[in-house]
Order: C-alpha cells, then structure tokens, then sequence
C-alpha cells in the first residue's frame, strides 16, 4: 500500500511533472542520533557523493521532503522525530538507516526505545550495523523508484529453499521452585583478610568511637564498614572526619521488603598516606516513610552535592543541607524518585499516522483519533 | 485619447531589429492580432523588462547559477555535483527539478505568522528587484532613458533589504526574528561604503547616464579606478548574502534566517531574492567598470548584440561572485561589521580621491 505522500505526488494532471521533479529532488535532513551519522557523510563526501542523484543535505525540515533517521530512536528522540515530521510539508518521506532503527539492533527490548515506524511512516529500511555509503544511496535510489513507478521493485530474487523440518516437542522450562522469603540485604558481611594494619585500625575506631557506633566490621582488604544508628551519625561523623578528610560517595540502597533505606556514606582520606587507600563505609538504616536524615556536608564538604543526587533519585532527605527540596540533576518536571523500586515510568504514546496503511474509512478514524492526541 | 492602431504604429517604429529572425518576424506580422503581440514582445521598453535584460534574463540566470554554484562546489570537493538528472547535459537540469519540487509541495503558513503579510511579501519583492531593471539600459534596448539612472539604481537597491526585514517580521518566529536584525545590520555595515564607491565612479566620468558612462570608458573602469571595484566588489557580496558575508541567513546558525518558516512555493521563491540581487548589482559592476554593452556588433543579432554583450559581461561577474561561495568561511556578524565601518569606509574614501585626480586631470574630458 503506498503511502500518503506518494499518493500525493503521484495523483492529478500534472503528476508527470509532479512525479520528476520530486524523484530527482529528494534532500535530505538527518536525524543523527548514532554511528549510522559517519556512513551518510561518507556518502555524500567525495567517494560516494550523493549530490550525483540529485540528494543535497539540508538542515532545515520545513523546505526539504526527505528525513534519514540514523540510529536509535528513544522515548526522547522520538518527540523530536515526530515534531520534524510534522515540519515538513507534504510530499514528505522517512528513511530509516541502521539496525537499530530497524529493531533496536544492540539496544533490542530495551525500555527506552522506540521503533521509528511506530511514530512516523516510514518508506524504507536499509538493514546493516552501520549500512555502507552504498547501501543508503541504493536505498535513495528505490524511493526514487517508488516514486517514479508507484511500487516497491524488488531487484533481488532469492532462491527458496525447502527445508525438511523435524518436529521436537518443546518443553517449557519451569520456574525456580525456591523463592526466598525472606531476600536479605546485608551492607557488612565479615570476611578474614589477611591485613595487619586493618586490624589495628578497627580496634583503633573502636577505642575511639566507643558505644556510638553498633558494629565495626572488615569487609575486605581495605575495605572497612561501621554500622550506626542515624541519631549518631553526625556524631560518629565528628569523631572520623580528623582521620577521613572527604567523603568518596553517597549511596542509597532500596530494601523493599523491609520499607527501609539504607544510607552508605563512604569515606576515605587524601592526606595521610597509610590510609590512602582505605575506604570506610559508613551504614545507617532509615525507614521509607519518612527517609531523613542530618545532612554531613558542614563535616565533609565534598558530601554536599552527592547527598542532592540521592535527593533527586530516592527523595531522602538531608536535613541541613543548603540546596534543599529541588531538583539538582534531573529536569523539573521528571517523576518524582526514579531510583526507588516501585517508581513505574509512565507509558508514553506516540500519534502514528495510520493513514498510510488501510483502507480510506480507517484512514479518517486514524486521522481523528491522531488530531486528539 | 490614443487609439489602438495610434499604439500600434507606436511599438511597431520602435521595435528590435534582429536581422536573423527578421523573415520569421516579417512573416509574423502580416497575420491579424498575432502581430500586436509581436509588436507588443519586440516593443524595445518592453523587451528591456520582460525578456533581456529582465525578467527572461533573471530567469536564465537563476537555473543556470544554482546549477554553477553546486557544480562548482562540489568539483572544488573533488566531488560530481548533479548528474543523473540528465546525463548528456551533465545535470544542467537539476535547478528544474528542484525548482518543480518546491512548486508542488504544500505552502505551510503556521498560526503564529502575519498571514496576509507573511504571503504578500515574497510576491511584492519583485517590485524592487525590477525596478532598478527599468533604468539598465543595453545599447537602445532601454526602458527609461534618465541622466540620473545610476544614482536611481542604487535607490531602488537599497530598498531589498527593508522587503526581507518585513518577511523575517511577519514570520514571528526567533530565527527569523535573529535573522532580520541581521539583516538590517549588514546593511548598514556595506551601504555607506558601497554608495561612497558608485559615487567616486559618477564623479570620476562626470555623469550618472550610462550611455555617458560607457562612452567614456575607452579603459574599462577597472583598470581606471580599481579601487573603487574592490570596494563594489565586497559591498555586493555583502548585499546578496554571499558567502563570506553569508550572515542573515546562516543556515547552520539561525535556519536561513528570515525565511526560516517558508516553505513550498514561496520558499522557492525568496530563496532567490539574493540571486537576483545579485544578477541586477552585476548588471551595475558591468556598466561602471567592464565598459557595459561595448563589445564588436554581430551584425545578424543587430540591436540585441549589445545586450547579449551586457549579459554576458553580468553573468561571467556573477560566475566569479559564486566561486567565493565555496572557498570562504563565514565572517562574524561584528567582524563583517568592523570591516564595513573601518577598512572599507577607509578604502572607499581612496577611491574617491582617485576618481577626483582622474576628475581634475582631464583624462576623460
């Protein structure tokens, strides 16, 4: 079934005129969104060159007929095909270059792809990772055609081969019988390590941190993790922040099962060259409903902007800390808490011009339903 | 009260003479009302406008410097340019093509522009393309015979820009909007030093009528005064968006600008505003510096010799101009308008003691 725009030019007296001056006019805007980019420069670049068919590269959608979407075509990108699309005037055509515009190529199943098919009618498909020059021209060439003959041509014939096939009974695999009940989380598993100077450092914190702290434990070689209570944590944060001058990060774990955060500050030291390459973790348990907790920055300067990350992905709160509720990474008007295990992202959903495919009855319930979107 | 036979004998005692069609005109005109129209088509004010120099002529130049201009880039990329339209012309074609795509493709006019402006004024820039059309004369195929046609071309030139600043306006969009103030600013950066240039010219032969202009060029004005020609030269570049100075309409910057939100027709349309600028500031470079339409009579073309010779003279000016398309990058808008504000203010203000000097010498009488 031909699309709209081939209709368009191929319809009325003058198509003849309509027909010819279209199929050698076809320019090109590039919707570059991968590596598919570099092969259609090589092809309009002095090897190949493009502009022989008639094909000069344009930046602007509104007086061209011809988009190439090269790559893959994201929930984001796909706002941005459509609305070049929707530029354009008509007669306009879609080629899409390239795996992944195809079916996802390297990103296949992927939660944040689009087919560009499903936003935009597309004409043709040039197959490849990434196609050759001589694929995309040849794929230019056959849209001339299409729009010369009003049909795809197909210019290469495979030879069909029978092929004997031997029923197997497939067999569904089932399901792991053992689920966990109970999944635990464990931030401070022990593990013997043969380290001298990790020893004497824990019974050093130890001494030093008294009955602040519930557990100190060697997690591996150089690896040391305190597990606190989060009423002392500023408090533990007084005592380690002569010996530990910044804080390396910021994590939070999500423990569903439990409706409990688990704040990670992992701190180490820049000055004294023994403890260089340590890095000790310090674990606090808060409860989800009301996840805050005393900000550390006014100990460690360096915590300030990744505890506003963990406020921008998990929505924990860090009491004190100067840049407050806003959004610090992520844009204003994203979800809210991406990073929690039940944040669920919205379905979103493109107008596709259905027009092209089936009859003409469909063709304006598909228009209609398209205006309200 | 004229009447129509008083207007006939009129455009019939002041018709072209070409030798080698005279037969076929001759047999023409014994045929009952084809020979008003032929007598209306050769009438010499007439052709003037509608066939060469004017608007056949403009015609002529669009499909054959678009096509020039790809060709010629893509051969200075060691690349092939337009070809497979039509292979024994090698591509000459192609501006057709294009020129029939944009025909056929549907006109947007988006709901934020000036609807009545925003598709009036494509059309009314023709008014002051033309105009200046009416003052060129080429040997006695003239339209208006003034002793003041030059400084009147040079008016009505300065009236394109205030026609695209309108376009960009009733675009209300931001690019168009960018590329309007553009605009207006380029224009003041070449239009001093250019009115300067053509001033130093008028003094230098003493008179603002071509016919006076050619006649006294024995030398051509080039070699007279060639300070003067860098001037004029760089001020046309600068007025028709030519590359170097390509800076209203910038299209990896701003999206061409002012005519950002065209498409379609009208697009086609505007686009070729700045050739055909182009084509009327070269029929003016060829007047005042290449000796206009003096060049050996072909007797078989008679009166329309020194027209093809003006022709000629503009386009091959034009050829050139399109060579700094594809070899120059693009100026900085303050660059563009240091330069027209310094150096070229400074350099037309040496032409102009040059032509002086020329003046009081006694050179040309």
């Amino acid at each position: 079934m031909d699309s709209r725009s081939i209709q368009v030019v191929r319809s009325g007296v003058l198509a003849p005129i309509k027909k010819w001056g279209t199929k050698w006019s076809l320019w090109p805007v590039h919707l570059v969104t991968a590596c598919c980019g570099a092969e259609l420069a090589h092809a309009f670049a002095s090897g190949y060159d493009g502009e022989r068919i008639g094909a000069l590269n344009y930046g602007i959608a509104r007086q061209t007929n011809l988009i190439i979407v090269e790559g893959a075509i994201t929930r984001k990108m796909a706002r941005v095909l459509r609305i070049t699309w929707e530029q354009m005037p008509e007669p306009r055509f879609v080629i899409v270059m390239g795996a992944c515009g195809l079916k996802g190529g390297l990103f296949w199943n992927g939660y944040h792809l689009v087919k560009p098919s499903d936003v935009v009618p597309v004409e043709y498909f040039i197959p490849g990772c990434p196609p050759t020059p001589e694929g995309l021209l040849r794929g230019i060439r056959s849209l001339q055609e299409k729009i010369w003959e009003g049909k795809n041509r197909n210019s290469i014939d495979f030879n069909k081969i029978e092929l004997a096939r031997k029923e197997i009974e497939r067999r569904i695999p089932t399901p792991p019988k053992i689920i966990a009940r109970n999944p635990f989380i464990k931030v401070d598993v022990p593990k013997d390590v043969d380290w001298a100077f990790g020893n004497r450092l824990v019974n050093e914190l130890k001494e030093g941190l008294g009955n602040l702290v519930e557990r100190i434990t060697i997690t591996g070689k150089n690896r040391i993790c305190i597990r606190v209570n989060p009423k002392n944590l500023q408090r533990v944060a007084v005592k380690l922040k002569d010996k530990f001058d910044h804080v390396k990060s910021v994590n939070v774990i999500d423990v569903p099962y439990d409706n409990t955060f688990i704040v990670e500050y992992v701190v180490s030291s820049y000055s004294n060259r023994e403890l260089m390459p340590v890095l000790v973790t310090i674990a606090t348990k808060i409860s989800k409903k009301n996840p805050k907790l005393p900000s550390l920055h006014s100990y460690w300067v360096s915590a300030d902007y990744l505890e506003r990350e963990m406020q921008d992905l998990f929505g924990v709160t860090f009491e004190g800390n100067p840049w407050g509720n806003r959004k610090f990474l992520l844009a204003p008007d994203t979800p809210d808490y991406p990073l929690r295990k039940d944040f669920k992202l919205e379905e979103e959903v493109y107008a596709r011009d259905e027009a092209t495919e089936g009859s003409k009855n469909e063709e304006q319930k598909q228009e209609q339903g398209g205006d309200k979107e | 009260m004229l009447g129509i036979s008083e207007i006939f004998e009129m455009f019939k005692n002041n018709m072209v003479n070409i030798p080698l069609i005279q037969p076929i005109i001759d047999a023409l005109m014994n045929i009952p009302l084809v020979n008003y129209v032929v007598a209306l088509v050769l009438w010499k004010p007439f052709f003037a406008i509608a066939i060469l120099p004017g608007l056949g002529g403009i015609m002529l130049v669009l499909l054959l410097m678009v096509y020039w201009e790809r060709k010629l880039t893509a051969r200075i990329q060691w690349r092939v340019g337009p070809l497979e339209v039509f292979r024994p012309l090698r591509g000459l074609i192609q501006p057709m093509a294009d020129g029939f795509r944009y025909f056929f493709q549907e006109v947007i006019v988006h709901v934020d522009a000036h609807r009545p402006y925003f598709v009036q004024l494509p059309i009314l820039t023709f008014i002051p393309v033309l105009l200046p059309i009416l003052f060129i004369p080429a040997g006695e195929i003239v339209a208006i015979r003034s002793p003041y046609a030059i400084q009147i071309i040079v008016a009505l030139i300065a009236l394109i820009p205030i026609t695209i600043i309108g376009i960009g306006w009733a675009s209300n969009s931001r690019f168009a909007y960018i590329g309007s103030v553009r605009e207006a600013m380029m224009y003041f950066a070449y239009e001093v030093p250019f009115v300067i240039a053509v001033l130093a010219m008028i003094l230098m032969y003493g008179s603002g009528d071509p016919y006076v202009i050619v006649e006294k060029q024995s030398v051509p004005g080039i070699i007279m005064n060639p300070i003067a020609f860098l001037v004029f030269f760089i001020a046309t570049l600068m007025a028709t968006s030519r590359l170097p100075f390509e800076i209203p309409e910038a299209d990896q910057e701003i999206a061409f600008g002012p005519f950002v939100e065209y498409s379609g027709i009208l697009f086609g349309i505007v686009m070729t505003l700045a050739y055909e600028k182009l084509y009327i500031m070269c029929l003016l470079m060829s007047i005042l510096f290449f000796g206009g339409w003096s060049g050996f009579a072909i007797p078989l073309l008679g009166d329309l010799s020194p027209v093809i010779w003006l022709f000629v003279k503009a386009v091959v000016v034009m050829l050139i101009v399109a060579l700094t398309r594809s070899i120059y990058p693009r100026f900085r808008l303050d660059q563009a308008l240091r330069m027209g504000w310094t150096s070229m203010l400074a350099v037309s203000l040496v032409s102009l003691a040059v032509a002086l000097a020329i003046r009081l010498s006694g050179w040309l009488g």
